[in-house]
Formats: C-alpha cells, sequence, structure tokens
C-alpha cells in the first residue's frame, strides 16, 4: 500500500526504449520526466511523447534540449492531435524542464526517526507529477509525505493513493485521509466539502491552494511560518507547549 | 451567557464573522474572537448559535463558564 508508486517500474519501461534506433537509452530523470510529462496530457502516451519530443529538437535527445522547448515548438510538433489545453502543454513542458538535480528531496526518500526533527510539522502533499501540489484529494495518484521544520525538510515518504486492486472499499475518501493520517497538514489542489470533514476528523488541517505551485515552493513557504509566529491552531500540531505560545501570543499583541 | 472561541483550535477561516446576528466578532490579533458583553449565543434570533454552526472545526466555539 505505501509502496513508492510506479516510478522505478516507470523508469524501467522507458530507460530500455529505444529512441529511432539511433539513442542508446535515456537518462533516469529524463524517462522519469517525460514518463510524468505523458501522463500530465490526455490520450498521450510515453511512447508517442518520445516521439513528438524527437521530432521538436531531433535525436539525441538529451535534457539541455528538452529544456529549451518552448510552447510554441510543442503545439507545432504536436500538431495534427487533437487540440490540447495551453494549460495542460505548460505544466507538461514544466514537468519536462524542471531541474530535478537542484531538488534531490523531491525524489529520493530520507530516512526519518521520530524525534529526528523538533519542532516539524508533518505535511502530505496531493500530487500527480510528484513536482507540484496539483491534485485533488479524491483523485490524485499520490501523496508526498515531508517532514518540516524551520531548518530542514525531509520527503519520509511517497504513498500511492490508488485502492490496491483487489480491496474493498466502501468509502475512497475516507480510505485516503487514513492514508495520511500520520500528518497533520494536507496541501491540495481542490477538495470536496465531506471530504474535507473527513479529513478534520483525523486531525489533519487541509489547505487549499488557489493556484498549482510546486511543493519546493510550498515548503519554503511553511518554513516561513515555523521559523516565525506559527498561528495558535499549527502551533498546537507542532507540539509547542501552551506556555510558549503565550508568549508568542504577547509578541504579537505587542 | 455568551460563547468564546478556543484560540488553539480557531484556524482563522473567518467564516464565523458575517453570521453573528449581533456583530459580536471581530478579528484580534491572533485568531477571531468574540465579544463576551454582547454575544447572545443567537437567543431570539436563532434556535442555535450561528458561528458553531458554520464552523469548521469542532469545539473550537464553546460557551462561557461564568
Amino acid at each position: 500500500m505505501r509502496q513508492g508508486v510506479s516510478y522505478r517500474q516507470l523508469h524501467f519501461a522507458l530507460s530500455g526504449l529505444k529512441l529511432m534506433n539511433s539513442q542508446a537509452t535515456l537518462s533516469r530523470e529524463l524517462a522519469l520526466r517525460i514518463g510524468l510529462a505523458a501522463r500530465a496530457l490526455p490520450d498521450t502516451d510515453a511512447k508517442h511523447l518520445l516521439s513528438v519530443l524527437t521530432a521538436c529538437v531531433g535525436v539525441p535527445l538529451t535534457e539541455e534540449k528538452i529544456a529549451r522547448i518552448d510552447l510554441k515548438a510543442l503545439k507545432t510538433a504536436l500538431a495534427g492531435d487533437s487540440e490540447v489545453d495551453e494549460p495542460l502543454l505548460t505544466h507538461a513542458l514544466s514537468i519536462l524542464s524542471a531541474d530535478l538535480h537542484s531538488h534531490p528531496g523531491v525524489w529520493e526518500r530520507e530516512s526519518y526517526a521520530e524525534g529526528d526533527m523538533p519542532g516539524s510539522v508533518r505535511l502530505a502533499c496531493a500530487s500527480n507529477d510528484g513536482l507540484h501540489v496539483d491534485g485533488y484529494f479524491g483523485s490524485c495518484s499520490q501523496f508526498l509525505v515531508y517532514q518540516v521544520s524551520a531548518a530542514e525538510s525531509r520527503l519520509i515518504d511517497i504513498r500511492n493513493a490508488e485502492i490496491p486492486k483487489g480491496l474493498e472499499v466502501d468509502d475512497k475518501n475516507l480510505f485516503r485521509a487514513e492514508l495520511i493520517q500520520d500528518c497533520q497538514v494536507l496541501y491540495i489542489a481542490s477538495v470536496g466539502g465531506s471530504a474535507a470533514a473527513k479529513i478534520v476528523k483525523f486531525g489533519i488541517h487541509p489547505m487549499k491552494l488557489s493556484g498549482i505551485e510546486t511543493i519546493v515552493d510550498i515548503i519554503a513557504q511553511l518554513q516561513t511560518v515555523i521559523a516565525g509566529t506559527p498561528p495558535p491552531w499549527l502551533a498546537k500540531v507542532m507540539g509547542i507547549e501552551a506556555a510558549d505560545r503565550f508568549r508568542f501570543e504577547r509578541e504579537a499583541t505587542g | 451567557m455568551a460563547l468564546y472561541i478556543v484560540e488553539a483550535d480557531c484556524i482563522s477561516c473567518g467564516d464565523c464573522l458575517p453570521v453573528c446576528p449581533t456583530d459580536s466578532i471581530t478579528e484580534g490579533a491572533i485568531v477571531f474572537k468574540i465579544d463576551k458583553k454582547t454575544c447572545t449565543e443567537c437567543e431570539g434570533d436563532f434556535d442555535i448559535p450561528q458561528c458553531v454552526k458554520v464552523c469548521p472545526i469542532d469545539n473550537c466555539i464553546l460557551p462561557l463558564v461564568a
């Protein structure tokens, strides 16, 4: 239930793909990105996207060349396919060009033991592409679980949100809420009212974002809040004692 | 009789502010607060306190015990 999504399988499937007989194999990161970008586009599988990208920049496909593809070039290369919404294309491009090397935490799970990070909070991000908080609570493919303190953040788990085959589940939203019940905060692109109520029942604070943001940005924002004067509900879930909260209050009220 | 907002639980969503018939709710420095001098617990206006009804957090708005 908590295995790390299907990245690994995706990687093997893609890195084994030979491109137009003239490229050996794709780098691991590039293969991942192409697979994820294809998933973000309607009616597009990784193989098709590979041929489209090759039409754009020629072989061999490199990360540098792919990062230079802009919206117009991608649109031209996709011409002939049914019209795809521009926001979706932009989203796919951002997945393709994201510099994963600068955000290793997005991909490598880090170990965490209880008590490792005092004054930290555990948050779940509903995501489809693994880079952005772009998931609806009830339909996202995965929850990325981070432990975040003012000073550091660790990706401690990636949880597949799909119901395992063969498992009978009456309430999908309840299943999903249970999946992240060790988290105190949840970031989602959207959530329905009754699902939100179930999330709150587990003591998880749902945060719906007004637009799609990267997980890296969200964590940076949360760290700023933690380092400053966290609101009382956040201080409470972080385990800051009421006496210390009172100190915060006095500072805030002057 | 009056209600108060439990500071550690209030998430400052502001949903309670517009539904108060006596305008007793204001945004404080930390979280929202209820003026105990004007709060009527909605008696005379509604069957149940409206702020409690709309508050998304359980047990966040409670009666003040005098």
